[in-house]
């Protein structure tokens, strides 16, 4: 055990936890989009910019997702220089999606309503976090959706914006968008999961007793090759029919 | 926060994986097995997150969670009496409030969570919750419906649906179970013009887990009123707790909406009805049912499903 200080409070830690994840546990707010504890933290959106002092006397700004704790480190989340980067990150992000209501409300906790900069897209969502590509990669397995592209063209996209082979319509990313920018419906038969830049169209299996559409044929096909003992006949009824 | 609710129901498979795995609510309760409304209560649990108090009023939930000298909960609970959990509830906010202001602790982003069954919301408790609603206190009151006063051996309440059997309203000879028909409970908590109403099911969890999360995030009252089933008190199979709620909202027994701003939402919308039959035949409490009852009830519940389906229509326009 390690003794960290936040905000002018000692806290305990575990060796390697992060900074954010001692906050979090002793509800000290930092505000983040690109954090979740199902994949691994990445840094991207730098809404969780915190100060830190270190024993040897290094005083820096870091992302709290990533900053592993140390013995004697002295963290701050809410002074004048955090709040000043923070407000201009929030700024960035409004010019980057001006269409998004989660990155609008975070922004407006930091008193930030308009942005100075150029509004780079308008309607976009998108704030490139890469939650979606690493979940599909860490929790799915899939790798359907990655980044492509540099700098200021980097999107989210299927390969080659057209082929969606190894999507299997699980719709783990649309769960975990943080700003809903990827959404998906079920109607007339059809899973349309809809990314900023492309469309992707599922045909849903329906159910011999009542007749509902309940599950995409793909995942099917999916779960029969990688679960060896699994037959056609487990997916004949959907849920609600199931004995 | 305005995340699609409308396809909550769709997620399956790997989702579980991606939902925080915090439980505050932990097991080794006391429910009974297949108990549907303790799965509702873990959910709401882990929905609300750590930063919270919880005031339960008496009934099954509180029973099975705190059997002395044990406690499920490992946030602040508080059990308060069947009538005033929405009462306390305000308290605890308003107290937190003034000392926020008072500068006695940090800020009062504490999330105040008041629950109760259906006899405790719907009978005994509502003159409570309806002054907390008309206060305007910002907290989230969750109501845990599963239709009669099971706690203390299956009564009926006023949430018991038309033709229940139970032990207050026994089916024999002359009367056919319950004679009254389900009280709407939303519709009177959305009277009070608060800015969040919904209707839950953990048959969907991801659906419920979000009307939560929105109930809490709005500034003001909110309620959230959750089907649960109950096997013992419904006579069912434990293991069809999740699939009878299915059924339920496939039916058309229990539609799944919420009211935002006086705007109401069809979350899990049913274009076409499943037969009633279906829903009422796995459970034992309706099984004295004839052909003609089980038509009368279905013709009100689609009739009750329209008006709100007319309502959702008229005013997204």
């Amino acid at each position: 055990m390690i003794t960290v200080n936040i905000n002018g409070k000692d806290y305990s830690a575990e060796k390697d936890e992060t900074v954010l994840a001692v906050a979090k546990r002793n509800f000290i707010y930092i505000p983040t989009f690109c954090h979740n504890e199902a994949v691994a933290d990445y840094g991207s959106c730098r809404i969780c910019m915190v100060e830190i002092w270190t024993k040897k006397g290094k005083n820096k700004l870091v992302t709290a997702c990533l900053f592993p704790v140390e013995d004697g480190l002295k963290v701050e989340t809410n002074n004048e220089r955090v709040l000043f980067i923070r407000k201009n990150i929030a700024e960035l992000l409004l010019a980057k999606c001006p269409a998004s209501a989660e990155v609008a409300e975070i922004a407006a906790q930091l008193g930030v309503y308009e942005t100075k900069y150029r509004i780079e897209k308008d309607g976009n969502k998108c704030i490139l976090c890469a939650l979606c590509t690493r979940v599909c990669d860490e929790v799915v397995g899939r790798k359907a959706i990655s980044l492509v592209n540099r700098g200021i063209n980097r999107e989210v996209a299927i390969p080659f914006y057209d082929n969606a082979a190894a999507c299997i319509a699980c719709g783990s990313c649309v769960y975990i968008c943080p700003t809903n920018a990827i959404t998906m419906t079920d109607k007339d038969g059809i899973r349309t999961i809809t990314m900023p830049n492309c469309e992707m169209k599922f045909a849903l299996r329906k159910c011999n007793s009542c007749g509902r559409e309940w599950i995409p044929e793909k995942q099917v096909k999916y779960f029969l090759s990688s679960a060896p003992g699994l037959t056609i006949e487990e997916f004949d009824l959907c849920q609600s029919c199931r004995k | 926060m305005e995340k699609m609710t409308n396809n909550m129901q769709n997620y399956n498979v790997f989702v579980p994986r991606i939902v925080d795995n915090d439980e505050p609510y932990s097991s080794g309760h006391r429910g009974c097995v297949g108990c549907g409304e303790v799965l509702a209560m873990r959910l709401v649990a882990k929905a609300i997150g750590r930063n919270a108090v919880v005031c339960a009023s008496t009934g099954c939930m509180e029973i099975i969670s705190s059997q002395f000298p044990y406690n499920s909960w490992k946030i602040p609970w508080i059990h308060t009496l069947f009538e005033n959990s929405a009462a306390v509830a305000s308290g605890i906010e308003a107290a937190y409030k003034v000392m926020a202001r008072k500068g006695k602790i940090p800020s009062a982003d504490i999330s105040v969570v008041a629950m109760g069954g259906d006899g405790g919301t719907f009978d005994i408790g509502l003159q409570a919750l309806s002054g907390a609603l008309e206060r305007g206190h910002d907290f989230l009151y969750v109501c845990y419906d599963n239709e009669a006063y099971m706690n203390t051996g299956v009564q009926r309440s006023s949430a018991t649906p038309f033709g229940a059997s139970t032990s207050t309203s026994p089916a024999g000879k002359r009367r056919s179970g319950q004679h009254a028909w389900k009280k709407n409970m939303p519709s009177i908590a959305a009277a009070h013009n608060i800015p969040y109403v919904a209707t839950a099911c953990p048959s969907y969890p991801y659906d419920l887990m979000e009307k939560v999360k929105k109930g809490l995030a709005v500034k003001g009252p909110a309620y959230i009123q959750i089907y649960s089933s109950c096997p013992t008190g419904w006579k069912c199979d434990s293991a069809d707790a999740v699939k009878v709620g299915r059924l339920a909202v496939e039916t058309g027994a229990y539609p799944m909406y919420e009211i935002v701003n006086g705007q109401v939402n069809i979350t899990i919308p049913t274009p076409e009805f499943r037969p009633l039959k279906e829903y009422l035949e796995i459970q034992r409490r309706f099984r004295h049912l004839t052909e003609e009852d089980i038509a009368v009830i279905e013709e009100r519940l689609h009739k009750e499903y329209r008006e709100l389906e007319e309502k959702s229509k008229c005013q997204n326009k």
